[in-house]
């Protein structure tokens, strides 16, 4: 057990170390998936009484990649510049919360399919990754990040699957939401879809 | 009625409305952002605005514009959507699950590729519709090879060993690569998510279909066609739950994955008009288009989450 973690600690530091090396967007994804997977394939991490253990570490990798605030930034579209500093805050959070939530089984359900990196398109400061998630039964699930250079990392700020762009089909759901019963009210119901999750996850 | 007849009624109800939502006067479509007035082709900037403006910062080759659907019908859409949701939830997954749980996954992915392969006219047609000379050779070869060697149908030999690729192209596509915008959503009972457009081409594609005429009798047509839409959502269990798991407002978050993914299949279609990445291909270097092409698949049961 405590050398389990011990390999574990030396692997992260050896991952770390080498993602100040890679400077392709799709090296730094790749970089990314591959520590994620490696905690899901971990013995160490495994069963129901390590899940918020492993929860958290996934969740850490995820957000040293994702750009949380340019994703919500976003989604928000016209309607974030009226906003005031600590409601951009406020919005992020709820934001990256709901993405999380949505996302983190997905990922938890994870059960050694393929992962092929298609290639990239480098625009100047802004690029885009494509991937494919192969199944066993050799079903294809095309995957398009795109990314925003910052330093000498390559942050996501949207995904597309199979041309829906994530950011694109927020921003839509918030601008109808805004306009029909204002900001207040999207944020009223950000924060009863986390309460209503919540109150799943504690139940199973 | 036989089916013909069917299909011409349909047809002249969906062309009604269409032709009253485009010449009513004053435009049904509410002044507000979310709504821009009903346009053919690509909406004008301006109409747009309030919706795709996504940044601060220039778009480059990286960005991708999309234009928002107008949604008159909304109230009338909202309601079909709770029905077409209780229909998942009530019938259409435990039938499915219980049918998922009799047969394995490769006899189901064989029933969706031996209905698929019957419904080649309709993807032939339209990449001739289209001028996609290459994409209607290639289903013609599909035909050939899998209707013989795929056993009627059942197993796709064409993709499995020489990288042919089914053409997903339908009616709907034609007329957007035609310059037809999506003019409005209708969320229809059962069928679930469509466009004005797509409402058409689904009309277009079943008089292309050699079901409906193989099939003359209409009970055993829509027999078919439900014993497919069950095959095919045995395939796609928990999409629907997890579009409404990541949403706010899973009705608009369904409208516009809808709006989305049939958009990008008509752009990369309207640009494009060539199959995806084949093994026949020159090798050695990534080709950009190939890879684009290569995320275009198999998700032709889209219209019935």
């Amino acid at each position: 057990m405590d050398i389990a973690r011990w390999i574990l600690g030396l692997f992260l530091a050896v991952v770390m170390n080498t993602s100040a090396l890679a400077e392709n967007p799709k090296d730094q994804i790749k970089q990314t998936t591959d520590r994620i997977l490696s905690i899901l394939t971990d013995p160490s991490h495994r069963g129901a009484a390590k899940a918020e253990e492993r929860r958290k570490l996934i969740r850490k990798a995820v957000d040293e990649r994702f750009d949380w605030e340019e994703m919500a930034q976003r989604a928000l579209g016209i309607h974030w510049s009226k906003r005031t500093p600590e409601e951009k805050k406020e919005f992020v959070r709820l934001f990256e919360d709901l993405l999380a939530r949505a996302y983190m089984d997905k990922i938890e359900g994870y059960s050694g399919e393929r992962i092929v990196y298609a290639g990239e398109i480098i625009d100047g400061d802004r690029a885009r990754a494509n991937v494919k998630i192969v199944t066993s039964r050799n079903r294809e699930i095309p995957l398009e990040y795109r990314l925003l250079k910052k330093g000498s990392q390559w942050l996501v700020y949207d995904i597309s699957i199979e041309g829906v762009s994530l950011v694109n089909n927020y921003r839509t759901q918030f601008n109808s939401i805004i306009l029909k019963s204002g900001y207040e009210d999207l944020v009223k119901k950000l924060k009863e879809k986390r309460s209503l999750e919540e109150k799943k996850e504690a139940k199973s | 009625m036989k089916i013909n007849q069917w299909i011409l009624v349909l047809s002249g109800v969906i062309l009604t409305v269409i032709h009253s939502l485009v010449f009513a006067s004053p435009p049904i479509s509410s002044p507000s952002a979310e709504n821009p007035s009903l346009t053919f082709g690509p909406a004008k900037p301006d109409q747009q605005a309030a919706i795709s403006v996504p940044s601060q910062s220039p778009a480059g080759a990286v960005e991708e514009p999309v234009e928002a659907i107008a949604d008159p019908l909304e109230p009338v859409n909202r309601v079909f959507f709770q029905f077409n949701d209780k229909l998942y939830f009530w019938v259409l997954k435990p039938v499915a699950t219980g049918y998922k749980a009799v047969f394995p996954e490769p006899v189901r992915v064989g029933v969706k590729n031996f209905f698929s392969n019957v419904t080649t006219p309709i993807r032939f047609v339209n990449c001739l519709l289209q001028g996609n000379f290459r994409g209607a050779g290639n289903e013609t070869v599909r035909l050939m090879l899998n209707s013989t060697l795929g056993l009627a149908g059942f197993l796709d030999p064409a993709k499995k060993e020489l990288k042919i690729e089914k053409q997903e192209e339908d009616f709907g596509q034609t007329l957007g690569v035609w310059g037809i915008g999506p003019l409005l959503y209708i969320e229809w009972p059962i069928l679930g998510a469509s466009s004005a457009r797509d409402s058409v081409g689904y009309v277009g594609d079943l008089a292309l279909d050699p079901r409906t005429y193989l099939i003359a009798s209409v009970p055993a047509n829509l027999g078919v066609r439900s014993y497919e839409e069950i095959n095919d959502h045995s395939l796609t269990l928990g999409e629907y739950e997890d579009l409404k798991k990541a949403a706010v407002d899973p009705y608009v978050a369904k409208r516009d994955a809808f709006n989305q993914y049939r958009q990008n299949k008509i752009k990369e279609r309207g640009k494009t008009p060539q199959p995806p990445a084949s093994r026949r291909e020159p090798q050695g270097f990534p080709s950009v288009q190939a890879g684009l092409q290569e995320l275009t698949k198999d998700r032709s049961s889209f219209y019935s989450f």
